[in-house]
């Protein structure tokens, strides 16, 4: 009996803890329930870099969490899937049609000097200077007032760009952002001290062209273009319309089954009514530490597990009464009863467990929150099945007579009856049957 | 004796009538599924979203009710500025949960289309497209799936299923016997066949397309059958080693089947007592997956105090005639 207290006590001290957990940490809301976007971006091969390597995407990784970082959103992921493609996750953000842009552009800065193809005629040929040689860029204004970008190389930058200069003196040199032409001014003389500006042609940069040039130099260019393959997008409406109605689901599915387990096992059923309330407070709690990002697919995860967690009461319920219509006292019946329902719970749930981590591992992210969720209560559940609802039956039943069958929901000639129990020694010994 | 107290089902005495009632509920949902793959441009059995094929859905709220009438319009705007083949759908938002959202969205029109690159003006074409026929849409949803993903998410769910499939397999040689784990293997085909049949169905005549999360519903269901047969399995296995001196094998499975008879139902009737809560006040876009736990759930009741321990009685009698069991007792 004293195990039993000092087990009792145990989980009052989980439930403050798991309390407490849950009102201080925040939970973690997928996209789809605060809304927000779900890009899969692929790298696609180019002629200089025939193959991706995981140095490639490493390069493209790094430089689309510099532009992820410059739309100024919390919370962003960016996440290398298999090996070429990135997952990137942008909550709340406003204008999708920008950040898209934004993100798909390859920033490519390039120097170019004026030379001839075969024919003859007149083309801009490659001079080796590119964005890779640039320290930091910035927003300024020339002396007529226009915007202007300011680019500042680094070490290696400085040198090629003062030899390029001074041997092109005389000569248009053209600065091309995107494969696009952005000005070609003619070099008066060498320019030493790694300094240079662009202006946008003759027409000028608007502001908000000029500032969006700077944010992407800064961030640094793609190494290879990246495409959005895939996308899902979530408005915040349709999210917190979903967050209301799925809590509204839980609380209903969570109540018609309480309301069952009472009116068809009595006391147990509302023992098993508290477990299922600490269950599902160790493993919101749970949840919130590790965290687990909450999506709508993890809340039908959470809520099924709920149903799988009574099937375990249910199971060991079911037994008890069937060694309580034997004649067994409560004591033995409540033991037994836990045994025997075990092989059952431990084999089934192990199942579940081998499909959750099959779904966790292939599955894509919306299919590994489910899986995660899911295992997760399974796990849970077996331990508030297990130790919570038969630590509180043990305490309140005790280890008499069941004076009063209706309690389990049986009749008083039911008991003792019809049962003619075979039993090895060994399991009378564990059971604590006596002759 | 307890055991064999009063039955309420008959596996043994029955066995035709319930290989009959198993013939008659996936027969239909196998009829629909060849003829979908004969009719379907694709060939899929089942009406497949844009998750598989690749192709772009945009949803929109509107604060007006719409009826198919407006889609007809709808429809004739967006091929005049080029979409072609929209397949439209109206989400109704019912009354009781209008209420609870803020924005006054009376109902949800979703368009999908082929797929609309990044590139691709198509998105603000459709907008206004909407704009023209109804006061302020507003874009509540856009998925898009490149046509390469959608056949790598095919390709991961086969393998997953077939993955599923081998584990527990496995688990349950270990576990129990071979003939259990093919006998719980058969009883999840049952099940999902079903489910598949189901939706071919729904498909053709409601036009519910199956997507991503379509797979999650068929693993869990897995988990679920396989679950209930285990219970139904164990408690065999458990009677074996107390009765078979004394009991037929066939007598065994019967009253193994109805010592477990309350456990199952009510298990099965408190999960779907959560799913059906999920199904009727959830939200709109996993209707279509708690449909298919939902039809997954029940049939796997079915399946494991019926057709499973049928299955495993059969064979027993194929291989030592009806009456005595003295085979070797797994532990």
């Amino acid at each position: 009996m004293k195990n039993k207290i000092i087990m009792f006590w145990a989980i009052v001290l989980i439930v403050i803890v798991s309390t407490v957990i849950i009102f201080v940490k925040p939970t973690k809301l997928g996209l789809d329930l605060v809304g927000g976007s779900r890009l899969m971006l692929e790298a696609e091969t180019t002629q200089s870099i025939a193959k991706i390597t995981p140095e490639v995407m490493g390069r493209l990784q790094f430089a689309i969490e510099n532009r992820v970082n410059k739309l100024g959103v919390a919370e962003t992921v960016v996440q290398q899937v298999g090996d070429k493609r990135l997952l990137i996750e942008i909550p709340n953000v406003t204008d999708l049609k920008e950040a898209k842009a934004f993100l798909g552009e390859t920033a490519q800065l390039e120097f170019k000097k004026e030379g001839k193809d075969s024919d003859g005629n007149q083309i801009w040929v490659d001079t080796g200077l590119t964005g890779q040689d640039l320290q930091r860029s910035s927003l300024s204004t020339d002396q007529t007032g226009q915007w202007v970008v300011s680019l500042e190389f680094n070490d290696a930058g400085a040198k090629k760009f003062a030899d390029l200069t001074k041997a092109l003196v005389g000569q248009q040199m053209a600065i091309f952002f995107d494969g696009e032409i952005q000005s070609a001014p003619v070099i008066r003389e060498a320019i030493y001290g790694g300094k240079a500006q662009i202006s946008g042609g003759n027409s000028g940069f608007e502001y908000a062209e000029a500032e969006r040039m700077v944010n992407l130099l800064n961030a640094g260019a793609l190494p290879v273009p990246a495409k959005i393959v895939e996308e899902n997008t979530v408005g915040p409406t349709l999210g917190a319309d979903s967050i209301e109605k799925s809590k509204f689901a839980g609380i209903v599915g969570l109540g018609a089954v309480m309301l069952f387990m009472i009116a068809y096992y009595r006391l147990p059923g509302l023992i098993a009514d508290v477990a299922l309330i600490i269950y599902s407070l160790i493993l919101f709690a749970l949840f919130k530490t590790i965290p687990v990002t909450l999506t709508l697919a993890g809340i039908a995860g959470f809520i099924l597990s709920i149903g799988m967690a009574v099937d375990a009461n249910i199971l060991i319920f079911e037994r008890t009464k069937e060694e309580l219509r034997a004649g067994r006292n409560l004591f033995t019946a409540i033991n037994s009863g836990f045994d025997r329902a075990f092989t059952s719970i431990f084999d089934s749930n192990m199942t579940t467990i081998i499909t959750c981590t099959i779904l966790y591992l292939l599955g894509t992210s919306i299919v590994k929150g489910f899986a995660l969720t899911l295992a997760l209560g399974v796990i849970v559940s077996m331990f508030s099945a297990i130790t919570i609802t038969k630590n509180f039956m043990h305490l309140i039943f005790g280890t008499g007579e069941l004076k009063y069958p209706a309690l389990f929901g049986l009749s008083k000639d039911e008991i003792g009856k019809s049962y003619e129990a075979t039993e090895t020694k060994r399991e009378k010994a564990r059971f604590g049957i006596l002759d | 004796m307890f055991a064999l107290k009063r039955h309420l089902v008959h596996i043994v005495k029955y066995r035709i009538l319930w290989m009959v009632l198993s013939a008659i509920l996936l027969i239909p949902g196998i009829v629909a599924m060849v003829y979908s793959s004969m009719t379907y441009p694709n060939h899929a059995p089942m009406k497949v979203g844009i998750d598989y094929t690749g192709g772009t859905i945009l949803q929109y709220g509107l604060k007006q009710k719409i009826t198919n009438n407006d889609l007809t319009t709808t429809r004739a705007n967006l091929e005049k500025i080029g979409v072609e083949n929209p397949y439209l759908q109206i989400l109704n938002v019912n009354n009781t949960q209008q209420e609870e959202t803020k924005n006054n969205i009376n109902s949800i029109i979703s368009i999908r289309t082929k797929f609309i690159g990044e590139s691709s003006e198509d998105v603000q074409n459709i907008t206004n497209a909407l704009s023209s026929q109804f006061e302020t849409p507003e874009l509540i949803q856009v998925s898009s799936v490149g046509p390469t993903m959608g056949k790598e998410l095919f390709k991961n769910s086969f393998i997953a299923v077939a993955l599923a499939f081998l584990g527990i397999c496995v688990y349950l040689s270990l576990r129990f016997r071979f003939d259990y784990a093919i006998a719980a293997i058969l009883g999840i085909l049952h099940d999902v066949l079903f489910v598949c049949g189901a939706f071919s169905i729904l498909g053709l005549l409601y036009n519910v397309q199956i997507d991503g999360l379509f797979i999650t519903a068929i693993l869990t269901v897995i988990g679920f059958s396989v679950h209930d047969t285990i219970v139904v399995f164990d408690r065999i296995r458990e009677n074996l080693r107390y009765y078979s001196k004394k009991m037929s094998f066939g007598e065994i499975v019967d009253a193994s089947v109805n010592q477990t008879l309350a456990r199952s139902i009510n298990t099965s009737l408190t999960t779907l007592i959560t799913l059906c809560a999920l199904y009727f006040f959830g939200g709109v876009t996993t209707k279509d997956f708690v449909l298919a736990m939902i039809l997954g759930i029940a049939i796997g009741t079915y399946s494991s105090i019926f057709f499973c321990s049928m299955l495993i009685d059969f064979w027993n009698d194929k291989k030592n005639g009806p009456k005595p069991v003295k085979e070797t007792v797994a532990a």
